[in-house]
């Protein structure tokens, strides 16, 4: 086979696109939502439900607000500069600033790849699958998915996977929640000053709002080619994104706070979360829950360690690209590698508990989304990175109680902690 | 001062010690080869004053104004002036297909003739470091563990920016500066490439600097660019190699390819390549060239330094000019010397040596080696069963046989130069 010069870059470019893989079928917004919900998300929107039942729902709606307005932000950077978020932070802070958001990037999604496998662990167990297998397996599947083969296709289905979770709106129809309180808690702010509160409060920010989704929307965007003056129809695309992850939350906890709440039951492990489903699967609410879970996870865990290598080799100018070896690309293949690898051995340690793991790796996103934050704020309202299309009086103002709300509730959790309450 | 970061944000001073403010930025016309720093941007309380960097003085540690600021006339940064911190540091450099994608960490600057100008773009690790404040740290470390930190300046000269609509700067390596350099060296830097980025450089050379620096990469890597590149484009290429360098590499890529791209090829090249590549790949035939300088005997040295103007031969054909006969059999050979002092009316064939050492063309190409080791030589001819001239073997196709292996890129490289 003669593989002209052309094709050989036509399959690059590709390849380089795959950051935002199905970009083709749908837009980056919608994706993006897709992709934030993880394992991470599933397992703490489920424990929010159980343990505090409606009473936090005020906090997913005002997340899900402030979602909308950091996503269209990214977007619009996306679209007006294209360029991406950690290319902008290195052309406009230099080395030293980079290297903060980075380590926070690196962190946060290290964490999220720990909480992914931990989400394969914990639906291979429900179907009886030691995690020392399944773990390993799903480590060694991902590399070779990712390194030698066009990995689109599988993750397209594995998004059929997640489409499992329409079983919570229809479960939530089901079980009959008693909408008044629903209401209430939608609305009426409340909040218990106790640690297992404020880890739950931050747990369910770092979730819906995740550093990593902010990355991967400009990403697609710029990977799109979106310019500023299609972006009006892009915005669209962004609402739809923030309502999907804000709709899914909002039944994944009411389904939760209805089905497990009233039970008393505490989320220790995945069968405690897969009860939920109980009233619209019956004895097969394991096998949904475990097929959602599984399909999140191992998608997630497969863009995840991608997208945050990309990033990380943007900012310092490394090579970087999957059609490259270890010798071309060493500090984009050794990331990539390195995430997958400490997310297993962290799995795999003796005795961790699994669904304690993933909630404590959405802490850490939520502990670390404010530096991200403030990063996004900051270049969106720069006029000399984005000219007209800076953020307005109103989109700051909103921006900066979004990243205020964050802060109080990292700035809580630490000082609860600290004083030990 | 070396390096942007080492300077920027230094104390600025007026004459009498009084710091006025920090040296913010550094301004060049982007023109010529190494663009000079013509002005200095302060960070003062008051806002950003720009300054002729002539009104400044090096000094340790810190910048004194010739006189005060007060004193100091502002100047107009021009519309096509580059601040160096804010338009260059820290951006990408894009390749001019926009495959290899690397940052400005730093910017090198030096000393030239009086004047510091800016001489090179740190895009290696080491720049990082630096502008973090830890390279000496790094470079302990790098030698603890027993390697060197790299270091990775591209020389401003190979840089270009551009300044788009938007005024923001895109800095590229294009290939046409590539071309300046030499072809061996082209061959190093594209050695270095990955395999979509060698392509793109072999696309855009002109054809025959293409031609020289393909000669040069090592041969498996000749194979793969050959193979990936467009045939029209892999003909023309091939076309400017000398012949037997041509045939080495086809002799190398699958059938099918090398018939197709043979196929293109100019009949008359095509035809040349095509002859060396019926002979044996380690035999005389398969090594030798046949671009051979081959004069007929009845001319006389006058003549024959006529033809040679015309001919204009390669300059490395041209030391051993060999005489044939109507049939084209060797006859002899004369150096150039020998016919330059012939008298102008004698005949080749009374001025020639008919005593020349010949192969034929199915002789190992080890006992071409050794012969022209023992005897010294700079070619020797190759002839067929009824001694009809077919080309030469020049000591370039045969010195990599005599040395190590491994040896010949950086002997032949050390002759160039």
């Amino acid at each position: 086979v003669i593989r002209t010069a052309t094709a050989v870059r036509r399959r690059a470019r590709l390849r380089r696109a795959s950051i935002a893989a199905f970009l083709a079928v749908m837009g980056p917004g919608i994706i993006t939502g897709f992709a934030g919900n993880d394992a991470g998300a599933v397992t703490t929107y489920t424990a929010v439900g159980a343990h505090y039942g409606y009473s936090l729902l005020w906090l997913l709606l005002l997340s899900t607000g402030g979602l909308l307005v950091v996503q269209e932000m990214c977007a619009r950077m996306g679209a007006v500069t294209g360029k991406g978020l950690s290319d902008l932070i290195r052309e406009k802070y230099g080395v030293r600033w980079t290297i903060v958001a980075m380590l926070a990037l690196l962190i946060a999604n290290g964490s999220n790849v720990v909480a992914e496998y931990a989400g394969i662990a914990a639906s291979l167990e429900l179907v009886g699958v030691q995690r020392i297998v399944s773990v390993p397996a799903a480590g060694v599947a991902i590399w070779a998915l990712v390194v030698f083969f066009n990995y689109r296709i599988v993750e397209r289905a594995l998004f059929v996977l997640v489409l499992v979770y329409v079983a919570y709106p229809l479960s939530a129809f089901i079980v009959r929640p008693d909408w008044e309180s629903v209401a209430r808690g939608l609305t009426i702010p409340t909040l218990p000053v106790e640690q297992a509160a404020l880890i739950a409060a931050v747990a369910l920010v770092g979730t819906t709002i995740t550093p990593y989704m902010q990355f991967y929307i400009q990403a697609s965007v710029v990977d799109k080619g979106i310019n500023a003056e299609q972006y009006r129809y892009e915005r669209v695309d962004v609402l739809l994104g923030a309502i999907l992850t804000g709709v899914n939350g909002f039944f994944m906890v009411v389904v939760a706070g209805a089905v497990l709440f009233p039970a008393g039951i505490h989320v220790e492990t995945a069968a405690d979360a897969a009860r939920a489903l109980g009233p619209l699967a019956g004895d097969q609410a394991r096998l949904l829950f475990g097929v959602g879970l599984f399909g999140a996870s191992l998608l997630a865990a497969t863009v995840m360690p991608l997208s945050t290598s990309y990033a990380i080799c943007e900012a310092f100018g490394w090579e970087s690209g999957i059609s490259k070896d270890f010798r071309e690309a060493p500090v984009f293949m050794g990331l990539f590698t390195l995430l997958l690898v400490i997310g297993a051995v962290v799995v795999l340690l003796p005795g961790v508990p699994l669904i304690p793991l993933i909630l404590i790796s959405q802490n850490v996103n939520g502990l670390l989304l404010p530096i991200v934050l403030v990063f996004i704020l900051r270049l969106a309202a720069d006029r000399g990175v984005m000219g007209d299309a800076a953020n307005g009086r109103a989109t700051t103002l909103l921006g900066w109680g979004v990243a205020l709300l964050a802060s109080a509730l990292s700035l809580g959790l630490v000082a609860v902690t600290v004083l030990g309450r | 001062v070396p390096y942007l970061s080492e300077i920027q944000h230094r104390r600025v001073i007026e004459p009498n010690g009084d710091e006025v403010g920090k040296l913010a930025d550094v301004a060049v016309v982007p023109h010529g080869q190494f663009p000079a720093a013509q002005w200095a941007i302060l960070a003062t309380p008051n806002g950003e004053r720009v300054l002729r960097w002539a009104d400044l003085a090096p000094e340790i540690g810190h910048f004194r104004l010739r006189s005060r600021l007060a004193n100091t006339p502002d100047q107009q940064l021009p519309a096509e002036a580059l601040r160096l911190a804010r338009d260059l540091l820290d951006k990408q450099i894009v390749d001019t297909h926009g495959a290899k994608v690397v940052r400005v960490n730093d910017l090198q600057l030096s000393e030239v003739e009086g004047q510091l100008r800016l001489v090179g773009a740190d895009v290696g690790v080491r720049g990082i470091f630096r502008r973090i404040g830890a390279e000496r740290v790094a470079e302990r470390f790098a030698g603890i563990v027993g390697r060197k930190l790299p270091r990775g300046i591209i020389p401003w000269h190979l840089v270009e920016p551009l300044q788009s609509s938007d005024s923001r700067v895109r800095l590229t390596v294009p290939h046409t500066k590539l071309a300046l350099l030499h072809p061996a060296d082209i061959a190093d830097i594209v050695e270095e490439m990955t395999a979509d980025e060698r392509v793109a450089v072999f696309e855009q050379l002109d054809a025959e600097t293409a031609a020289e620096a393909l000669a040069e990469v090592e041969p498996e890597m000749q194979v793969s660019i050959v193979g990936d590149l467009d045939e029209e484009r892999a003909a023309d290429i091939l076309e400017e190699m000398d012949p037997d360098e041509a045939a080495d590499l086809l002799q190398d890529l699958p059938e099918e390819r090398r018939e197709e791209l043979v196929e293109l090829m100019e009949k008359e090249e095509a035809k040349e390549v095509e002859e060396l590549l019926t002979y044996p790949e380690d035999s005389a035939g398969g090594i030798m060239t046949t671009d051979v300088v081959a004069l007929a005997g009845e001319l006389t040295a006058a003549q024959a330094i006529d033809e040679l103007r015309v001919r204009k031969p390669d300059p490395e054909l041209t030391y051993y000019l060999y005489v044939i006969d109507k049939e084209g059999r060797l006859e002899g050979v004369i150096s150039l010397r020998d016919l330059v002092v012939a008298p102008p009316e004698t005949k080749l064939t009374a001025a020639m040596d008919p005593h020349v050492l010949k192969v034929l063309a199915e002789t190992p190409k080890e006992e071409v080696a050794s012969l022209i080791a023992k005897y010294d030589l700079l070619a020797l001819p190759v002839v067929d069963a009824q001694g009809t001239l077919l080309g030469t073997v020049t000591v370039d196709d045969v010195v990599e046989l005599m040395l190590p292996r491994g040896w010949k890129k950086r002997s032949l490289r050390s002759i160039a130069r």
